[in-house]
């Protein structure tokens, strides 16, 4: 166990390693000038030229890299170029909004997916089966900004009972809670109906188990079978994607994020992705990089957890 | 009227009596010479546009929806938005209105020398900074205006003055790209800027120059509490109306109004909130229909329509000589000036301006002077001709059309809608254009180099001063790299007249030349849109999009 | 093979869902194809005069867009963009992936660690930044797009491949085929890559309906397919800021986007039943 954790830390230290250079060494190659973003279009070259060389960069790649590692181990980030801010303080607070969204979107969507998943692998091809596939079917498969269109204009537009953004600040109107509502609810419809199918697959599966059947064979109530012996068995597969959900949740709400205009940290890396903020990029890589490993780990454990079978 | 008039002036004045001189150009050259607004209008034979708009209400919070951006250092600033919150607290010298005119700011009134080379400055007394409650003065406004001509600055006011105020000297270091000495620059005389006494300075320029005034009201052009070194953010001191008591880049800015009087009257709001929306147009509406906001900066022509039908918002425009240019650098098929007119034969301006413009502004006509700029000539309309543009592209050899491929940015978003219009447009006479959206900051750092893009270009109260930035062989803006010897000639010889008809003569020679040989499709003339809740007041839409809020007020 | 197919065809018949997913998608891909002969106009053709009332007319059936152009012909020359598009980035994934899955776990050892650790980097590579980067430094194209998503989807269908192979490599069937001399290319590709048929072809349509999406993602963001040919996402794109006023320019494209990716989930969903079942 202790070597395993100390093989995937490792890893994990690898992989943010070659992420930040490939992000470094890429960002190298797409045309752009850092001097030139920070003056203006209508600076003139030669003060261009001379903030180039101010901020050092006409060194090569490998010294720049060199550098950039050393100061992200003393803890320091960098400064951003859009914002002129420390990196750390702009990453912390849209990651902190998003963190936020986040938490409450997987509060939602984890205990409804199970819940239709389950009712709806408990007993296959039945038409609660049916309806619920085909409701997350569809859920699933209408894409975020579509489904974000579509309720802007029901919920704002027509019956005018939500707020068509979320700058997450009260007004008279609109406090806070009801500007989350939007986001969430389009999140949560097209990830839970992905989920869903996951763990209705899984349940169903299971119930075909020879000691599912035996318990309903042996008279024992259909409720209690699926409760006390389906259940659980089904969520282990699925577990690992309800985790990687996680992932999903913090770097994957830019649309979100862009429609309802949401300080997170999706829309801070669009922006600082097409601004060449390479300080803001790197550091945002970082961390998705992180969850993306972490949460791996996480689910690779868990499984451990819920499966004795499986050893490492 | 004590004081002496400019010589100019009279003879301004004479030349209008004459039906010379049209009287909008009046205005601005009298008041540019240092003549009172009222006064210029009354000398004018024309009555001062009134502002009011009711009985001006204290009190309330008005929600502006804007890109919050960094605002740290005022000089340096690139955008509008940036300038637009500094502005309620670092104020300019002077403001030049939606009229063109001139009016005093931080400067109570300024008189030129007959040569217009030596510009007398004098400040009103009574603007007072917040903290310290110490007067505006003299050697306030010359720090500042040395510190944006400083080099190691780095502002914009440079490319407007260094004709004026500035020489080159060489420097001791050698360019390794060039193998030559770095070339910088510094005023070119130690009396560039002289104080007279507390309140008065001089100018000193090596060069006539008009518009010494209006570049007072360059949108970099803040006057800053030099004790604080050049940078702004929250608490920094100023002479204006409002204090920024919040700020965070990407999400919002807040100011609040100022407790110890200011010396312009009012302000009339307690409050600014700034809300950063994005760019995203859907977001706009959604904040103005759900009344997240009252105002938004600069309205999307996705989102007009919606704008109009709600009932609570108005919309305001204003007409500009603002445009995006196509423009093509001399290399093949672009090097023969009758592709280059092909170009022009294949647009139809009119359904560009509907289409891609909703019609909120007019047609453009190819040759980059608008008719809001007073020496505009007429030299008749350009109508489509697709026929005459095949001929002349068979002409110039190529009898099957070419194939070619415009760069543009995504935003505003009438940008792309105008590229796709013109694209379709010239695809019926054989010029087979594909499109290369960038991002704007990729597009920015190409804008002088792609052989054929498309380029926004602001708003300037003058047909010759854009000519000038973006025609004349060499200028650091002229990004088509074309070149015209007579056109250049007869450029310097307009900026010469301060008589505009005489200007308007070679004017009209002068964008006969961009018809026949020039690099440009101008497809249309801006006129620039925004959107406020019916309950803000006082607000008037500005050319420049600058946003003045001590004026504005909420309607109870 | 034709009977297998002709096979899964009959049984997807069953699946009343299957059919209903495949329904769409042959709907879809009709009017792809038949774009040039059954689109009424041009798809980029402005007509300024029709701006004024855009809405949905007997001359045009579901109204024009903000230029003026036909939104029924850009629909359909769309639909061929986005399936010319999407299924060949998922065939060239596929194809990439199948090729490094196999080698992966045929050949284990080292080969195995360096390709499968390769593919975790690119997996945690937050996406968008690759495909802005790509997008700025080699422009918005059907081949780059195209490119991307080959890149970044190979790694997940090498897992499962890989996953297959691992299981079957030790099999008797294919010990027997290395006995005989067989090349390798050949054990790979007739031995063991057929046991990976059933999950990967039911993966393809899944994956088809995720790229179609995320096509529309990019255009969404303004980063997809140039103008002006049309494409689904950026029709969304360019006009969801007059949702409030005309949403029929939004919601069109905005349906026929869910409706294709919902017929190739329900498609995938009957092809798992089918083999469930078969």
């Amino acid at each position: 166990m202790a070597r395993y954790l100390l093989r995937q830390s490792l890893n994990i230290l690898l992989t943010l390693l070659a992420v930040t250079f490939l992000v470094f060494a890429l960002n190298e190659l797409t045309p752009g000038d850092v001097a030139r973003k920070l003056l203006g279009p209508y600076a003139t070259q030669e003060q261009v030229d001379h903030l180039f060389r101010e901020m050092g960069l006409d060194r090569p790649l490998l010294v720049r890299y060199a550098e950039y590692v050393g100061n992200v181990l003393r803890g320091d980030l960098g400064t951003s170029v859009i914002y002129r801010q420390p990196v750390a303080d702009v990453l912390l607070d849209r990651l902190g909004n998003t963190l936020l969204l986040a938490a409450i979107c997987f509060a939602v969507i984890v205990p409804l997916s199970v819940a239709l998943g389950v009712l709806a692998g408990m007993r296959e091809r039945s038409p609660l089966d049916r309806g619920i596939s085909v409701f997350a079917s569809i859920c699933a498969s209408i894409p975020e900004f579509a489904m974000g269109v579509f309720m802007l204009a029901i919920f704002v537009v027509w019956l005018g009972v939500l707020p068509g953004t979320s700058p997450m600040r009260a007004t008279a109107e609109w406090p806070v809670w009801m500007q989350f509502v939007l986001p969430v609810a389009v999140v949560t419809l097209y990830d839970a109906g992905y989920l869903v199918s996951m763990i209705r697959a899984s349940m169903v599966e299971v119930m075909r188990q020879p000691f599912v059947r035996t318990a309903v064979l042996k008279g024992m109530p259909f409720h209690r079978v699926v409760t006390r012996h389906a259940m659980r068995n089904a969520l282990i597969t699925p577990f690992t994607v309800i985790l990687l959900q996680l992932n999903y949740l913090v770097s994957g709400l830019v649309v979100v994020e862009t429609l309802f205009a949401y300080p997170g940290f999706g829309r801070m890396m669009l922006e600082a992705a097409l601004a060449k903020d390479i300080a803001v990029v790197e550091a945002g890589a970082l961390v998705a990089v992180t969850v993306t490993m972490l949460t791996q780990l996480l689910g690779d454990l868990g499984y451990m957890k819920l499966d004795p079978r499986i050893r490492i | 009227m004590t004081d002496k008039l400019h010589p100019l002036v009279t003879a301004a004045g004479r030349e209008m009596a004459d039906g010379k001189l049209d009287r909008r150009e009046f205005l601005r050259v009298a008041t540019l010479l240092g003549v009172g607004a009222g006064a210029a209008y009354s000398m004018a034979g024309l009555s001062e546009p009134a502002m009011a708009q009711g009985a001006p209400r204290k009190g309330g919070t008005l929600r502006l929806g804007m890109r919050v951006q960094d605002l740290s250092s005022p000089h340096t600033y690139s955008w509008i938005e940036a300038t637009n919150v500094a502005r309620q607290t670092v104020e300019y010298l002077t403001y030049t209105g939606v009229d063109n005119v001139t009016r005093p700011g931080l400067v109570e009134k300024w008189e030129a020398s007959p040569d217009l080379k030596s510009w007398k400055i004098s400040l009103r007394r009574d603007a007072k900074w917040r903290k310290g409650g110490r007067p505006f003065n003299a050697d306030d406004a010359i720090w500042n205006m040395k510190r944006m001509l400083d080099p190691a600055t780095g502002s914009s006011t440079v490319g407007l003055l260094r004709a004026f105020i500035l020489e080159n000297f060489e420097l001791d270091e050698i360019d390794p790209r060039t193998q030559k000495k770095r070339v910088s620059f510094r005023l070119w005389d130690s009396n560039a800027f002289r104080k007279i006494d507390d309140f008065t300075f001089e100018i000193n320029g090596k060069s006539s120059f008009l518009g010494i005034p209006e570049a007072m009201f360059h949108y970099p052009a803040h006057m800053l509490d030099p004790a604080e070194g050049g940078k702004f953010g929250v608490g920094s001191n100023g002479t204006g109306a409002f204090e920024l008591v919040e700020l965070e880049v990407g999400k919002r800015a807040v100011l609040t109004a100022r407790k110890d009087g200011y010396w312009g009257g009012g302000p009339w709001l307690d409050r600014i909130e700034v809300i950063d929306l994005g760019d995203d147009s859907a977001a706009q509406v959604a904040a103005l229909a759900s009344r997240q906001v009252d105002m938004i900066y600069q309205g999307a022509i996705a989102a007009l329509p919606a704008a109009e039908r709600l009932p609570h918002v108005q919309v305001n425009s204003v007409d500009t000589a603002y445009t995006a240019v196509a423009r093509v650098q001399p290399v093949k098929p672009f090097d023969d000036k009758r592709v280059r007119q092909a170009l022009r034969h294949a647009t139809d301006t009119e359904a560009v301006l509907k289409v891609a413009h909703r019609g909120l502004g007019k047609p453009g006509e190819h040759h980059h002077v608008a008719k809001v700029h007073p020496e505009y000539a007429d030299v008749g309309f350009m109508r489509r001709d697709v026929a005459k543009a095949k001929a002349l592209l068979a002409e110039a050899g190529y009898p099957n059309g070419i194939d070619t491929e415009i760069a543009c940015r995504p935003q505003p978003d009438w940008e792309l809608l105008a590229v796709q219009t013109m694209v379709e447009q010239w695809k019926e006479a054989g010029i087979r254009v594909k499109i290369n959206v960038m991002p704007s900051a990729q597009y920015w750092d190409v804008w002088t180099k792609v052989p054929f893009g498309f380029t926004t270009w602001a708003h300037r109260p003058l047909g010759v001063m854009v000519l000038g930035l973006a025609y004349r062989s060499g200028a650091a803006w002229n990004e088509s790299n074309w070149s015209n010897k007579e056109f250049d000639a007869l450029l310097a010889e307009a900026e010469g007249y301060l008589d505009v008809e005489r200007r308007r003569a070679v004017v009209a020679k002068l964008e006969q030349i961009m018809l026949d040989d020039g690099p440009a499709v101008v497809p249309l003339w801006r006129a620039l849109f925004n959107y406020s809740d019916k309950k803000v007041k006082g607000y008037r839409i500005h050319p420049t999009a600058y946003i003045e809020f001590k004026e504005v007020w909420i309607e109870g | 093979m034709i009977a297998r197919a002709a096979a899964t065809v009959a049984l997807l018949g069953r699946s009343p869902v299957g059919c209903l997913g495949a329904a769409i998608v042959l709907f879809w891909a009709a009017m792809g194809i038949l774009a040039p002969w059954l689109a009424p106009y041009p798809p980029n053709r402005i007509d300024p005069a029709l701006i004024a009332y855009p809405y949905p007319t007997a001359a045009n059936w579901l109204g024009v867009d903000q230029l003026g152009r036909d939104i029924l012909s850009r629909l359909m020359w769309g639909a061929r963009t986005v399936l010319t598009v999407a299924p060949a980035a998922v065939l060239g994934a596929a194809a990439l992936g199948t090729l490094l899955g196999l080698v992966a776990g045929y050949k284990g050892g080292a080969v195995d660690s360096i390709l499968m650790r390769v593919g975790d980097t690119l997996l945690a590579f937050p996406k968008i930044i690759l495909y802005l980067i790509v997008i700025a430094r080699f422009g918005a194209s059907a081949f780059n797009i195209i490119a991307v998503v080959t890149v970044t989807q190979a790694p997940i269908i090498a897992r499962i491949v890989r996953a297959v192979t691992l299981d079957v490599k030790n099999r008797d069937y294919v010990a027997a085929a290395r006995m005989r001399g067989e090349p390798t290319w050949f054990v790979l590709l007739a031995e063991i890559l057929p046991n990976a048929r059933g999950p990967l072809v039911v993966d393809f349509f899944l994956r088809l309906g995720y790229t179609v999406i995320a096509i529309g993602v990019l255009g969404f963001l303004g980063i997809g397919l140039p103008p002006p040919d049309p494409d689904w996402g950026s029709m969304i794109k360019e006009s969801y800021g007059t949702i409030f006023v005309w949403p029929h320019m939004t919601l069109i494209p905005a349906l026929a986007v869910s409706s294709l990716v919902i017929g190739f989930n329900f498609l995938a969903t009957g092809l798992r039943e089918a083999s469930e079942d078969g």
